[in-house]
């Protein structure tokens, strides 16, 4: 009987032994896996974010060299030198090349109210409407060149909001905003001010708004690229 | 006695580890049920040699059965949405202490008597 008894409880011992180191083997995988996952896309994140500062670069090098291109062509001919100036300008239309003129800086930033109990913390953001909504104001006020925190607006920009971040032309922001548009500071600055305007509506939301009038303002160009995949030109004819 | 528990629980353990035996997470629950049922048998058998009543069969038949049972109950539990697995948990952990309760006595009253 005692022998029956050691074989017995030393086959179970090793089935529980295997069953305890399969369990553990698990346990401590299920752990890892979600540390290793995160360690694994933030070392991704960071290489991408070096690679594109990388390309970022490069894009400028090869724009300045097309620009010096451009310069030693307009020389050749006045042919070349028309044509030159007409991608000047544009270039200065299309928000291509650095502009400076007078106009207005809007500062926008989150509300500094304290919260109490019961409020909705997200009425006291600053969300893509109002930024639309200024800028919109700001382009029916005769604004020629908007930014928003150095991010030229043009005509593919998109204002969106996503969870507490401001996407602006694929770049990610927080408050505050700096808004900058050239235009007649007067007609600006009044047309954000009026009586039941944007600026009254944010201030009634506790949303700090500021605008200063420059006499000498840069607006950044858009650094990114302007191309059309489906949108081709009109030919003619009828479609 | 206490020497071939452990190093066959030693061997189990390495066999463990080193073959490629990986269980679908999904599956840990039930498998720490059963391990628990498990632990429970060992410990009755324990207890059962040194009252001298072991028997091999039933021995052997509680440790899978128990186990099995263990992990269906908490299979089942987790289809129907009810902790059932608790229940398992719950009557292999104080059997498990009353086990050991009645081993540390027997070992106790061993080493006094002498």
């Amino acid at each position: 009987m005692k022998k029956n008894f050691f074989i017995s409880i030393a086959f179970v011992c090793i089935v529980l032994g295997i069953m305890m180191s399969t369990q553990f083997k698990n346990v401590k995988n299920s752990d890892n896996l979600t540390v290793q996952r995160a360690e694994e896309l933030t070392n991704k994140l960071k290489q991408i974010q070096k690679e594109r500062d990388e390309l970022k670069k490069q894009i400028n090098d090869l724009e300045s060299k097309i620009s010096s291109y451009e310069n030693s062509a307009a020389k050749t001919s006045t042919v070349t030198k028309s044509l030159k100036d007409d991608l000047d300008k544009y270039k200065e239309l299309a928000g291509l090349s650095d502009v400076e003129g007078p106009g207005v800086i809007v500062t926008i930033n989150d509300s500094d109210k304290q919260l109490q109990p019961g409020d909705d913390q997200n009425a006291f953001l600053v969300h893509d409407e109002d930024l639309l909504n200024i800028v919109n104001e700001l382009r029916a006020a005769g604004a020629e060149a908007i930014s928003i925190n150095d991010q030229r607006l043009v005509a593919t920009s998109e204002i969106r909001m996503i969870g507490t971040t401001m996407n602006i032309n694929s770049a990610r922001f927080t408050a505050p905003y700096v808004v900058k548009a050239i235009g007649n500071p007067d007609t600006l600055e009044a047309a954000l001010k009026l009586k039941g305007g944007i600026v009254d509506t944010l201030l009634n939301w506790g949303i700090q708004v500021s605008i200063k009038r420059s006499d000498k303002l840069l607006v950044k160009k858009y650094d990114g690229v302007l191309t059309y995949k489906y949108a081709k030109p009109y030919e003619g004819g009828n479609n | 006695m206490a020497l071939i528990i452990v190093l066959s629980l030693a061997l189990g353990l390495a066999i463990g580890f080193f073959l490629p035996i990986n269980l679908p997470p999904a599956y840990t629950s039930y498998l720490s049920v059963a391990i628990l049922a498990a632990l429970d048998s060992v410990f009755g058998g324990i207890r059962a040699s040194l009252e001298n009543k072991f028997d091999n069969a039933i021995f052997i038949s509680g440790f899978f059965g128990n186990a099995i049972l263990a992990a269906v109950l908490a299979y089942i539990g987790d289809v129907l949405g009810v902790p059932i697995y608790l229940a398992a948990i719950f009557a292999f952990g104080s059997r498990l202490f009353t086990n050991f309760a009645y081993i540390r006595r027997y070992i106790l009253n061993n080493i006094s008597k002498k």
